[in-house]
């Protein structure tokens, strides 16, 4: 009788628990995987925040509120030029990069007036991968927070299920803080890194914002090959510079060759390369416009190779398969060369990515 | 330096099953065997306390501390005369095609030919 009664109390107790508490013990699930994440964010954002004082504290001048200063800049947003009207908005949004671009570049010679370009260039880049830190954490803190207030659990579900993308991203830009600080060359250098074997010991002329090029000759073909300037953390124009050399030539370009660094799937081997067609260039939209609007007005073929990477990687310090991956684009870029061009030909090689620690 | 995160919770979750079936298999066998009525007290307090260290595993257990692992890059020299090549670890300062000075076999000019990475053994 006693094992009965006690049977049917449990499966009473059972059936309260179960029901009165499933969605509060789920919930409780859900926030506490958030909370840790939060606090994994916070550790992140502080440590990247301290790790930029620590490389621009020694460019510093006298007596300035370096701390301050800093915290403030982190905070720095852009607004996006509105799409309503969709009219001249790349226009609109490179006018606005240029103004962030130029408000950064003040900042930096402001709190860092002791530094060379280089060491400015790489200042900047480090501001960016700690601003970008800080603004995850304040994202998720915001919807944990938001979560908590309004016990929703649609909000803890979507913010659980995206939460090991956003710690990959926030973990790649914490990494390559660490590595813009050292001044080592990136994963995303690939272009760059491509455009510097292509011509190397060759005169270099300046065009565009941050931008050089050099002509050499592939097979009697006149090859100009542009990448930013390095060695410094920068990634230029290289659509305005691509856009003012076809118009300087009155268009009179065979191909145009783009090489970039493209992130790859998961199960794709870092280091792969690849052809395709189009303009490989991940910028937020001007500059593949510039490069799109002149080929389409001269008709020039757009050709592409890129070299697969994940994010971290093409963030961080570049790999020994992307090294070497960068040799056999060299070749391929040659080889395409020869085999749609011919004799008297010009081309442009265009090498596309953040040039930190690839000098030329 | 690398920050990696050692996931735990695939661990955890198997553990936390197990004791969950343990408890339930304490509390089958109550009804099923006669004998055991006696021990039915002691066993439900056993099978909760297993279901309570089944709930805190899964809860409260999650990502370990994060290892940090050492950065392997390695900057090669080469000469521009003779080809001869040297591999040292990354120094500040480097960057590739900088102007290295005097190669030490052959006096021609030196430059940094490449700079990488390379990923740690695993053990």
């Amino acid at each position: 009788m006693t094992s009965v009664l006690l049977n049917i109390v449990w499966m009473v107790l059972f059936f309260a628990v179960i029901i009165t508490f499933n969605q509060r013990l789920q919930l409780y699930s859900y926030q506490r995987n958030v909370e840790k994440a939060v606090v994994r964010l916070e550790e992140l954002a502080t440590k990247s925040k301290e790790d930029a004082i620590n490389s621009i504290k020694s460019f510093a001048p006298e007596g300035i509120d370096l701390r301050g200063d800093i915290s403030g800049f982190l905070e720095f947003f852009t607004i996006e030029p509105v799409s309503l009207d969709p009219f001249g908005v790349l226009k609109r949004l490179e006018h606005l990069l240029d103004i962030r671009r130029s408000r950064s570049v003040e900042f930096v010679s402001r709190i860092a007036p002791k530094a060379t370009k280089t060491e400015k260039e790489n200042i900047e880049v480090i501001l960016e991968a700690a601003t970008a830190v800080n603004y995850i954490y304040k994202v998720v803190r915001h919807f944990l927070l938001l979560g908590k207030k309004t016990k929703s659990l649609m909000i803890f579900v979507q913010l659980d299920m995206q939460l090991p993308m956003i710690m990959k991203q926030a973990e790649a830009y914490y990494a390559a803080q660490t590595t813009f600080t050292a001044g080592k060359p990136i994963g995303d250098g690939l272009g760059p890194l491509v455009a510097s074997k292509l011509i190397f010991g060759s005169p270099q002329k300046r065009i565009a914002e941050d931008i050089i090029y050099s002509e050499v000759d592939i097979e009697k073909r006149k090859v100009i090959v542009l990448k930013a300037e390095g060695p410094g953390g920068v990634v230029g124009k290289p659509g305005e510079a691509v856009k003012e050399l076809v118009e300087g030539l009155e268009g009179k370009v065979s191909r145009i060759i783009m090489i970039d660094a493209a992130s790859k799937l998961e199960g794709e081997n870092t280091g792969e390369v690849v052809e395709g067609v189009g303009a490989a260039i991940g910028d937020p939209g001007p500059e593949k416009y510039k490069i799109e609007e002149v080929a389409v007005k001269y008709k020039i073929p757009i050709d592409a190779i890129v070299c697969k990477m994940g994010l971290e990687e093409a963030l961080t310090t570049i790999k020994k398969e992307v090294v070497e991956a960068s040799d056999v684009i060299v070749e391929r870029v040659k080889k395409m060369i020869s085999e749609r061009t011919k004799e008297g030909d010009i081309v442009i090689v265009a090498g596309i990515g953040n040039t930190m620690g690839v000098g030329q | 330096m690398k920050v990696v995160m050692v996931q735990k919770s695939q661990r955890n979750t198997i553990v936390s099953i197990i004791l969950t079936l343990i408890a339930f298999v304490l509390f089958i066998s109550v009804s099923l065997f006669e004998e055991l009525a006696d021990l039915s007290m002691v066993i439900m307090i056993v099978g909760l306390v297993l279901l309570a260290a089944s709930w805190g595993v899964y809860f409260l257990s999650g990502k370990s501390a994060p290892k940090e692992e050492v950065e392997n890059v390695i900057t090669v020299i080469a000469c521009r005369n003779c080809g001869q090549v040297e591999e040292r670890s990354f120094a500040p300062g480097d960057y590739i095609f900088k102007d290295m000075g005097q190669c030490k076999k052959c006096s021609g000019p030196s430059f940094i030919k490449s700079i990488y990475s390379v990923s740690p053994k695993k053990e």
